[in-house]
């Protein structure tokens, strides 16, 4: 834009003249598509509806080019045999420049229209302008390598672009759906492949109200477009120093004034309001998010306060993402064959089998010990739940444990443990549940649990670590 | 052909298809008794004989099994299916209120009455209600406010009666229930309807379904426990029996298995001086032997029932001595509980005993405690029916807390009805009555699966009519089902050609406004 038409005449004049047009042309779109975030950078001002109004078409447009660009590839190969293919890829090609150059220009005025920034959208942009200068060369490349004069280049380049496409279109996708989209309800055994799925969080505050209550609400409504991927109006709402600081309209939250406060306001307006929050007909908070919202601004929007009137402590939703567990139905004629025998029995929680499986032993709690235990091995990666209260297990027994990959309640009440061997659960990652009560626990021995960040409900009734208060939930002191 | 007694015109004789019956009757009875329906009866008759003949024992035990035949494995394990989604209690325990308590006198404040004392209700309020009989011919209907002061409780400053200072302890983990209604205005159906969904006798009651349903946690101990709680003769106490803990029309392995509140919880656990455990096996053994050949040769399942129970009174003799043994309570049991829980038989008592089997795998267990009729002398017996169940009912939901069991027990505090705002017989500024009121009570729940710190429902300024958010006992039913991992529109057993279910035959809802 700025120096486009001079940039192709001074290439003219330093004796190129030799160099065909359409190499000029990539060079100097290309050159001026990298310019191009320099001259109008993403602030995260909102700029005019009318872009606005073109832009919300990328979404909708950008399927165009990703379907020929995936089709092309298929068209040269199928091309070795019928040539009709093959000039039908070079159509193709050009074509998918076309509408990718428009679809570009649409996300640019998506983005700049709407005011977005982060660093997310920064890196689709990239893709999307490496893309276009790719295409370019594409098409220049082409004819040689038809001809027969280049064998290489050509099929390289397009690998290179695919993969490209492949990079900008998960920074597209995880713009729209939220990062984690894809690995959420990815099986346990990949997700240890890709150890960012799981989402951050303020590690400081664990236990607080704003962690358990307040945290989660603008994460699961908010944090997709306030985040670090996407800062709408600058406004980032996924760690409580940013969610204090406010965005571009300043403050967004005033603390013990919730009426003052602009993200209630935004939350609270009517539906229709072009300022309503959550935008585009994204999921509305519900009246108890709002109400939890208003009473934790109203208590003066602590972090680190752990009750506030008006926000049940008592006991919370298990809303941790729970990983179902694998099915077990081939293992079901042992699992059976146990329930009627007299021993300790594994219980489906449901009739889900990914919901997993219960380890009962009241029946034959006092004969139940580490060896028995150390029999359901096999059956590890499927119980969810280990009742072991008044058995006689030992410290011993954390080594079977510590295989239970997906081990939510654990149940040791009564039992002759000390705890020396608390740490050999922090691999369960699962773990929520953990009852202590009556055995020699010391709040010593506690100190390896801290660390685990679903691990919320400990008793510790009737051992030497209890608290003062009876009160036994972690955060709720 | 020598003419029937009872036929007038044997010419013509009258078939079910000349009376004046619904069309839809008549189609069922033309499906069902043609010849040619009788034959091809009699045939499969035949044909499944000879099967039976064939598989011998096996054969006449499925047939034993009746209706259980698809439900119930080898093992005697059921594979309903059940719970239909991960459930977020595991077991239940029910302390219910017989009589009906005043629930303007102890959850449900009216702060307004006060200044309509003597005043009559209006007419509107009670609209063209029937009343029972014991009210229905009073000139006067006098609002009665309640006697004692309310306060406000907790973080979430519910309001609770001085009454029951205890309970207040805890509101902010109770889920109150403000609007519960129900269909009966007298006890037996009400109380019917509670426990059975239905006022008619015969039905199962909701421990019975949850024990059919579930199943057991612990074999060595019923799945379905009740605890009766003393009288106290100057109570006005309406009667329990095994109706309201039967299993109906399921296999009676499914009722609820009383204990005595006197003496022994379980008689005759010790066995006789000069039998040994090895005797009583090997007498138990020939028993059943004995019971499988009436089984084979009859084929009733309740034969079925009688082996199962014969076994559960077996392990009973180990497990229950072990149950009620409290000696090795540490002393912070009996500081929470109070010393009347040393006593068997108080309320206090049957809450630790309730305790104890939710530790030990007990399904479903409830605790009655009658006297909570008050017709009259509200003041006088009022405070004491409160500090008989007041405490227990805190120590029970404190205890459960802090031993980390609150989280997959579902606790309910709930009577069959309320009682009215007006005065039953006199109305002095001492004292007052309180007749049978069944459109709205209060109720509450606690534990896993429901809300906790939340009042539910409103009640109109008399605590007389539901204005918002009416619980009907269909409904709690259908939420505790729920709470359990059970959708009650599933959970269906089918008996005289219906698919029967605790919360049928008017459509239930499940109310979500209760759920955590």
């Amino acid at each position: 834009m700025i120096a486009g038409p001079n940039l192709v005449a001074a290439i003219r004049n330093l004796r190129f003249r030799n160099v065909p047009p359409q190499w000029l042309f990539t060079l100097g779109v290309s050159v001026l598509l990298v310019l191009l975030p320099f001259a109008i950078p993403l602030d995260g001002r909102p700029h005019a509806d009318g872009l606005q109004f073109l832009g919300r078409f990328h979404p909708l447009l950008v399927h165009l080019p990703i379907g020929m660009l995936v089709l092309l590839p298929l068209l040269e190969l199928a091309g070795t045999t019928r040539l009709a293919l093959r000039e039908a890829a070079g159509f193709v090609l050009l074509l998918t420049l076309a509408t990718g150059a428009v679809t570009f220009a649409f996300g640019i005025s998506l983005a700049y229209g709407s005011g977005v920034m982060g660093a997310t959208v920064t890196r689709h942009m990239w893709g999307g302008i490496a893309l276009l200068v790719e295409l370019m060369l594409c098409i220049a490349l082409r004819p040689a390598w038809v001809s027969g004069q280049v064998h290489r280049i050509y099929p390289s380049l397009l690998a290179l672009t695919l993969l490209t496409l492949i990079w900008t279109a998960h920074q597209g996708g995880s713009l729209t759906y939220g990062s984690g989209y894809l690995t959420r309800y990815m099986p346990g055994p990949l997700k240890e492949f890709f150890p960012s799925a799981s989402a951050a969080s303020d590690a400081a505050y664990v236990g607080s109200v704003y962690a358990r209550h307040i945290h989660p609400i603008l994460d699961a409504k908010c944090v997709s477009c306030h985040g670090a991927s996407k800062e709408q109006a600058g406004l980032r709402l996924d760690f409580y120093d940013l969610l204090m600081k406010g965005g571009r309209d300043g403050a967004v939250v005033a603390p013990r004034n919730p009426d003052r406060s602009l993200l209630l306001q935004r939350v609270t307006l009517s539906p229709s309001d072009r300022h309503f929050m959550p935008a585009e007909g994204r999921t509305p908070l519900t009246t108890d998010e709002i109400a939890a919202l208003r009473a934790w601004i109203l208590a003066g929007a602590s972090p680190t306060a752990a009750s506030i009137p008006g926000i049940s402590t008592a006991q919370e939703n298990p809303d941790l993402p729970l990983q179902p567990v694998g099915d077990y139905s081939f293992l079901m004629n042992e699992i059976r064959q146990m329930q009627g025998s007299e021993s300790a029995k594994l219980d489906a929680v449901s009739a889900m089998p990914s919901d997993g499986l219960i380890l009962r032993t009241s029946d034959v709690a006092s004969k139940f010990d580490d060896a028995q235990l150390a029999r359901f091995q096999r059956f590890a990666p499927f119980i969810v739940e280990a009742e072991l209260g008044r058995t006689a297990v030992t410290d011993a027994c954390f080594d079977t444990l510590s295989k239970f990959s997906n081990l939510r309640a654990l149940h040791l009440e009564g039992t002759a443990i000390t705890g020396r061997a608390l740490a050999k659960l922090s691999p369960l990652s699962q773990l929520t549940y953990l009852n202590l009560s009556g055995t020699k626990v010391t709040s010593d021995a506690l100190s390896p649990l801290k660390g685990m960040p679903n691990l919320r409900h400990i008793y510790l009734f009737d051992t030497p670590a209890e608290p003062a208060s009876t009160a036994t939930n972690r955060g709720t002191p | 052909m020598k003419q029937h007694p009872l036929c007038t015109d044997c010419e013509n004789p009258v078939t079910p298809f000349d009376l004046p019956i619904p069309a839809g009757l008549k189609r069922e009875w033309a499906a069902v008794e043609t010849r040619r329906r009788f034959l091809g009866r009699s045939g499969k008759v035949l044909g499944w004989a000879a099967l039976a003949g064939l598989f011998g024992e096996l054969g006449l035990r499925s047939f034993a099994n009746g209706a259980d035949i698809n439900s119930v494995s080898a093992d005697g394990r059921n594979n309903l299916g059940l719970p239909h989604f991960a459930p977020r209690a595991k077991r239940a325990i029910y302390l219910f209120m017989s009589g009906g308590p005043p629930q303007m006198d102890l959850f449900d404040y009216k702060p307004n009455l006060a200044s309509q004392f003597n005043q009559d209700m209006p007419a509107s309020v009670r609209g063209n209600q029937q009343l029972t009989g014991m009210t229905a011919g009073q000139a006067h209907f006098p609002v009665a406010p309640s006697h004692w002061p309310f306060g406000q409780h907790g973080e979430t400053g519910a309001w609770v009666s001085s009454l029951l200072p205890y309970t207040a302890r805890i509101v902010d983990d109770l889920t109150l229930i403000k609007t519960t209604n129900t269909d009966a205005i007298n006890h037996e159906p009400a109380i019917m309807l509670m426990n059975t969904g239905n006022m008619n006798a015969g039905k199962p009651c909701l421990g019975s379904w949850l024990a059919y349903g579930l199943g057991s946690m612990n074999d060595n101990l019923p799945t379905f426990i009740v605890l009766q709680t003393k009288t106290n003769p100057k109570e006005n106490n309406q009667p329990v029996s095994s109706r309201l803990w039967s299993s109906g029309f399921l296999s009676s392995e499914y009722a609820g298995v009383g204990m005595r509140s006197d003496g022994d919880p379980v008689l005759y656990l010790a066995d006789p001086a000069g039998v040994d455990r090895n005797v009583r096996r090997e007498m138990l053994d020939t028993v059943e032997q004995i019971n499988r050949q009436a089984l084979a040769e009859v084929g009733d399942p309740e034969t079925n029932a009688r082996i199962a129970q014969y076994e559960m009174a077996f392990r009973m003799q180990s497990s229950v001595p072990e149950l009620t043994d409290l000696s090795k309570e540490p002393q912070s049991t009996w500081d929470l509980y109070g010393p009347e829980a040393r006593q068997p038989g108080t309320f206090a008592y049957n809450c630790l005993l309730a305790r104890r089997m939710a530790e030990r795998g007990v399904r479903f267990t409830q605790i009655y405690k009658r006297g909570w009729d008050v017709h009259g002398d509200v003041v006088g017996v009022l405070p004491t029916l409160c500090q008989e169940t007041d405490r227990g009912t805190y120590a029970l939901v404190t205890d459960l807390k802090r031993r980390g069991l609150l989280d997959d027990t579902l606790v309910i505090w709930a009577g069959e009805f309320g009682r009215t705002v007006y005065s039953q017989g006199g109305l002095t500024q001492d004292n007052y009555g309180r007749d049978h009121h069944p459109r709205c009570f209060t109720t509450w729940m606690t534990g896993g699966g429901v809300r906790p710190g939340i009042s539910y429902g409103e009640t109109d300024e008399y605590s007389y009519n539901v204005v918002k958010d009416p619980v009907h006992v269909r409904d709690f039913n259908a939420t505790i089902l729920h709470c359990l991992g059970i959708d009650h529109s599933k959970f269906t057993y089918k008996f005289q050609g219906l698919d029967q279910k605790l919360t049928s035959p008017v459509p239930a809802h499940v109310v979500q406004g209760l759920l955590a």
